[in-house]
């Protein structure tokens, strides 16, 4: 049973109706997005590339490879799936994506001082990443099926404070803190939204954002990085060494920056460039107009993808739709407060930006789904 | 799946999630987008320059070039010091590639460089990017090192160009030169007095560097090219220079001076030191070096006991005199007191005064240096003599407040400003203290009080050139490396302190203190020189009996006496002899920088019509000559001859062509080879001019004199050849007489 032959029942109006192309602004916005990526992974990196491998391409040649295989996995989704497929791995996915990251302490690899990987032959995926995506398509999946009754405990509250309390608990032990924050905004997000009792929102934080703090400070990991935060200077050459150089290459940027492949903190100063701080050299780069740029194209894109939540077929895709847009956008704020040094430095990377493959491949996919999503907008919706 | 939950599942967007995901949005750009972005504004901008400023602080490798010192010359642009490229050879420990290399390195390094292998290998292994291994390397060793490096690929020996000081002569003007430290500062003399002038602008190159210090590739780099110091030409002339030190250290060690001699030579009319010298000085090349006598005596010495007295020593042999020591000037100052009595009309050249050997001021006998008493005298017949009465009368009559206003007005109150460093200032008298009459009258013959060397010879300028007080300097100009002059030292004198009148007495009657009084053992034939004698008890340093029994003793003497150009100060700090007066130790030395120094200067010799008869010829060559010819040729000159031999040709003479000899004496000529007759030298010493040339011809030798007018007062102190020598008949002996001019005056 396909929706299009839902559409001429007169009692449902707001029936989804097939368009026939995916949204070209925000394919566009996303082409742009990762074409400027690409190039600055390249800028960034090619000085540490050269002095460490002795081949200034050693990281935009992998990174440029993922790129490929994501934007076929974004056609991919974008043309082939469909919300009814969505649906259908909602749950499965979650169910995955725990069962990876229970492996994680048994089977996971050291990166960095903390377990957050998997490895399967050459291949080594972030179990986190998935459980992004597995939490936005069954927290989707599990609102939208509970109607009103949303608006209750039981089916409001309850399953998803135990889905992210055995997601967040097998993270914090990684640990991954970033991945943590974000797994629970974008939950919250989705689930205010969703239409739960506002009044249970702020039960929530006030239980929550509390045991987060506590949780946070009983880390000495977690201590050490605040420590940093609010004065990096103290250890200029141990543990602040990383947001020092960050702000200097951020500062010496100015308002016109030194010019695309002119930075100076990429020459072994900041540490991996290419990586969670690539936004830095951007802004040593481009200046505050090339990072405001940025910020913009990424706010625009936010907002496209909101407008395809807005037109969406039904409330699950809406709420796919703006999950994926809520963690990206998300992701952004949170890697330039790091760089800039607004918040403690928690290992989060700036989507299309920062060098990784299977961050960029998850990327992609979702962005994928928006764009398949997008197939099915209702017109004038 | 419930068919409610199916129903709901298909459920389509309604107006409350729409408007809920429409807060979010809000949300996401509200307490998101905004804050990140004024942070973004705030780090970028606001705080750019400071991040900026930290950033290029670390990114940035600055080398300096150090600028080439200014080069030294003399007034004539004789180099008297001069820079000279040499390298500083270091490592940059990071570089070191293992620990192989670290000993290839040690090994080359203290080979070519002789430095000790275990320290070189130590540096390798510091944890920092520049480890000095030597400085001052010479260009050969400079390219040893280079091409070990290239040898052996060696990135993490580098070179850097420095530069060192040479003084080609040694201790040459060593006082007024001055010498650098190993860091390119002048430490003495000029060479710190004018260090920024002849430093320069350093340069620098700005590389940027990557975090592990080495240049980064095709990044950019700036070149701030170096300013060179100028060259700073001296008022001294090489020349004056020479024999001053020659005279003055033959003086120091003759008269077996304590506290070392000091000797100027100035131009009175602009204040230009044409020579100063401190005698026993030091090699400006090795300023450190000690004696060897020295190091005997602090052998015992340890620790820091040896280095106070290492330092001592070094202080006082690098001790400019001139500038940094202050005296009791003695009778030297009573041109200065003459000077004022004149211009204010309290005495005149033929006031009379009596001189019983003493003077009463009050109560209070003060003796005069001839305890018999020089009896009635004039003015000037007191300063010949040198007679304290007299000059405490003047001194007296002149009054407090005259005496103290010229004392300022010749500028002994205050630092004359000459270009070295470390003048002191003089001990003067205050107002309340020359109101005291035995101070002001003491203070006329020149004692209790003190001045340095050349704020007397700056005052006895003024008192002698007209009356201006001078600005005394040693630098001339700056030129640049092409020579064109960038700067001049203005010359023009501070103000007048006495009219032209009372100097031209004073310098009359200085010429007659050297003609006729105590001062005669500078007399010059064919020079007008005038002087004035000191012996100044060091009235502040008595022994446990309250005597004074140390006393510098000076002279000053002025050329030519009818228009003064050149002034000379000579100063000997406790000499150790029996006699103890400047007119005898001093006078003679002045008299023989003059000898030398004013021919070269170019002022022309003016001779009495006493001088010209007895004036000295100089000997022609007639050797070659038939003896007809000859014997016309010297009856023509002047000189009378003696013919050894038969033969018709000359063969040889004594003296020898060039020597410049007194009319009337004899030459001697040989016409055969072997005919030259030896005979011995008679013993003239204690002889009259009249006795000793009376000797000496009549022994069959020709006389020179030295330091006598012709007069029969002085007898003979020196000869040229001893006594009982053998010398070629006709041979030229030079006699030195010197004027008996009693003890201290």
């Amino acid at each position: 049973m396909t929706k299009s032959r839902k559409r001429p029942v007169a009692a449902e109006p707001l029936q989804p109706k097939k368009s026939k192309s995916i949204d070209l602004p925000f394919l566009l916005m996303v082409a742009i997005l990762c074409m400027m990526g690409i190039v600055m992974v390249f800028s960034a990196s090619y000085a540490s590339a050269y002095y460490k491998y002795g081949n200034s391409y050693y990281f935009v040649q992998d990174q440029l490879i993922w790129l490929i295989l994501g934007v076929i996995v974004m056609f991919v989704m974008a043309f082939m799936s469909t919300p009814k497929f969505l649906k259908v791995i909602a749950i499965p996915s979650l169910v995955v994506a725990v069962g990876l990251l229970a492996l994680v302490p048994f089977i996971g690899v050291v990166r960095n001082d903390a377990k957050r990987w998997l490895k399967f032959g050459p291949i080594s995926i972030q179990p986190s990443e998935i459980a992004k995506i597995a939490i936005i398509l069954s927290f989707a999946y599990l609102i939208t099926r509970s109607g009103e009754k949303i608006k209750t405990f039981r089916y409001g509250i309850l399953p998803y404070v135990g889905i992210l309390g055995v997601v967040g608990f097998l993270l914090i032990k990684q640990p991954h803190y970033s991945a943590t924050i974000l797994i629970f905004a974008v939950g919250g997000a989705m689930l205010i939204v969703g239409g739960i009792n506002l009044k249970w929102v702020a039960g929530l934080a006030a239980v929550v954002i509390p045991a987060a703090a506590i949780i946070f400070m009983k880390s000495s990991y977690a201590l050490s990085r605040i420590q940093r935060w609010l004065d990096p200077w103290s250890d200029p050459l141990g543990k602040g060494y990383q947001t020092i150089q960050s702000l200097y290459a951020v500062g010496s940027g100015g308002l016109f920056g030194l010019g695309l492949g002119k930075s100076r903190q990429k020459q072994l100063y900041l540490p991996e460039p290419q990586n969670d701080f690539i936004f830095a050299i951007v802004c040593e780069e481009l200046g505050l107009i090339g990072a405001l740029i940025i910020l913009l194209l990424f706010v625009a894109l936010v907002w496209r993808g909101f407008l395809i939540a807005f037109r969406a077929p039904d409330r699950f895709s809406a709420l796919v739709v703006m999950g994926i847009m809520v963690k990206l956008g998300l992701q952004v704020v949170l890697n330039v407060a790091v760089v800039t040094n607004l918040m403690p430095n928690t290992g989060i990377s700036l989507p299309f930006f920062s060098a990784g493959g299977s961050a960029l491949l998850v990327q992609m996919f979702e962005m994928g789904i928006v764009l398949g999503v997008s197939r099915y907008s209702r017109s004038g919706g | 799946m419930s068919g409610s939950a199916n129903k709901n599942l298909k459920a389509t967007v309604n107006k409350r999630t729409r408007k809920r995901m429409l807060v979010i949005f809000v949300i996401f750009i509200l307490l998101g987008v905004v804050p990140v972005f004024i942070n973004l504004f705030y780090v970028q901008i606001v705080k750019h320059d400071f991040y900026l400023g930290k950033a290029t602080t670390q990114q940035m490798r600055n080398a300096t070039i150090t600028p080439a010192r200014g080069t030294i010359y003399d007034r004539n642009m004789k180099k008297l010091a001069v820079s000279a490229t040499v390298e500083t050879v270091y490592i940059n420990p990071s570089s070191v590639e293992s620990d192989e290399q670290a000993e290839l390195i040690a090994d080359g390094l203290s080979d070519i460089l002789g430095v000790d292998r275990e320290t070189v290998l130590e540096k390798t292994k510091k944890k920092n990017y520049y480890e000095i291994i030597k400085r001052k390397v010479e260009k050969e060793e400079a390219d040893r090192v280079r091409e070990f490096k290239v040898e052996h690929k060696l990135k993490a020996i580098e070179l850097v160009e420095d530069t060192k000081r040479y003084y080609p002569y040694g201790n040459f003007a060593s006082s007024v030169i001055g010498f650098v430290g190993t860091d390119n500062y002048g430490l003495q003399g000029v060479e710190a007095y004018y260090d920024e002038e002849l430093q320069g602008l350093p340069g620098k190159i700005t590389s940027a560097k990557n975090a592990s210090g080495t240049a980064m590739p095709l990044e950019y780099e700036q070149y701030i090219d170096p300013e060179n110091g100028k060259n700073l030409v001296l008022t001294i002339d090489e020349v004056v220079q020479h024999y001053v030190e020659k005279h003055l250290e033959n003086a120091v060690i003759e008269h077996n001076v304590q506290q070392r001699g000091a000797a100027i030579v100035m131009n009175v009319k602009t204040g230009e030191i044409l020579a100063l010298a401190n005698k026993p000085d030091y090699d400006l090349n090795d300023p450190f070096a000690l004696t060897d006598e020295f190091e005997l005596s602090i052998e015992s010495l340890e620790g820091d006991e040896y280095n106070a007295a290492v330092s001592e020593y070094l202080n006082q042999i690098w001790r400019n005199k001139v500038v940094s020591d202050t005296y009791e000037p003695g009778s030297v100052f009573k041109t200065v007191t003459a000077a004022i009595g004149l211009e204010e009309k309290k005495v005149s050249l033929d006031s009379t005064f009596y001189c019983p050997g003493y003077y009463m001021v009050g109560k209070t006998r003060v003796g005069c240096w001839k305890h018999a008493g020089h009896g009635s005298e004039t003015f000037l017949k007191g300063l010949e003599n040198s007679c304290n009465p007299v000059f405490m009368q003047v001194g007296l009559s002149i009054g407090t407040d005259l005496f103290y206003k010229y004392f300022d007005a010749f500028g002994l109150r205050e630092k004359t400003g000459i270009d070295l460093p470390g003048e002191a200032e003089g001990i003067p008298h205050t107002y309340e203290n020359l109101s005291n009459p035995i101070s002001l009258a003491t203070s006329s013959f020149g004692q209790t009080f003190k001045v340095t060397p050349i704020q007397m010879l700056t005052a006895v300028a003024a008192v002698t050139n007209g009356g201006y007080l001078v600005q005394p300097h040693v630098a001339k100009e700056f030129v640049d490396d092409n020579g064109v002059v960038i700067q001049s030292v203005d010359t023009t004198p501070k103000r007048q302190v006495i009219s032209a009148e009372t100097s031209a007495t004073v310098a009359n009657m200085m010429e007659q203190v050297v003609s006729s009084g105590t001062g005669g053992n500078a007399y010059l034939q064919g020079y007008r020189i005038g002087g004035k004698t000191a012996t100044s008890e060091k009235t502040d340093q008595r022994d446990e009996n309250g005597q004074v029994t140390k006393y510098s003793v000076s002279f000053v003497g002025i050329a030519p006496a009818d228009d003064p150009m050149y002034a000379i100060l000579v100063m000997l700090d406790e000499p150790n002899t029996s006699v103890t007066s400047g007119g005898q130790l001093v006078a003679p030395v002045v008299r023989n920088i003059f000898n030398d120094i004013l021919p070269y200067l170019g002022v022309v010799p003016q001779y009495t019509p006493e001088e010209l008869a007895n004036l000295e010829i100089s000997v022609p060559n007639v050797i070659g000559s038939d003896v007809k010819t000859a014997k016309t040729e010297l009856s023509n000159a002047g000189f009378t001859y003696r013919i050894e031999g038969e033969g018709q040709t000359v063969v040889d003479q004594v003296p020898k062509t060039g020597e410049r000899l007194s009319k009337g004496s004899s030459i001697i000529l040989y016409t055969a080879e072997s005919a030259t007759s030896s005979l011995i030298v008679p013993d003239v010493i204690g002889c009259t001019p009249a006795e000793a040339k009376e000797r000496l011809e009549a022994a069959g030798f020709n006389i020179k004199e030295i330091g006598t007018l012709g007069e029969t007062d002085c007898f003979a102190v020196k000869q040229s050849l001893a006594h009982g020598t053998a010398a070629a008949a006709g041979t030229v002996v030079e006699v030195t007489f010197l004027k008996d001019t009693h003890g201290a005056e």
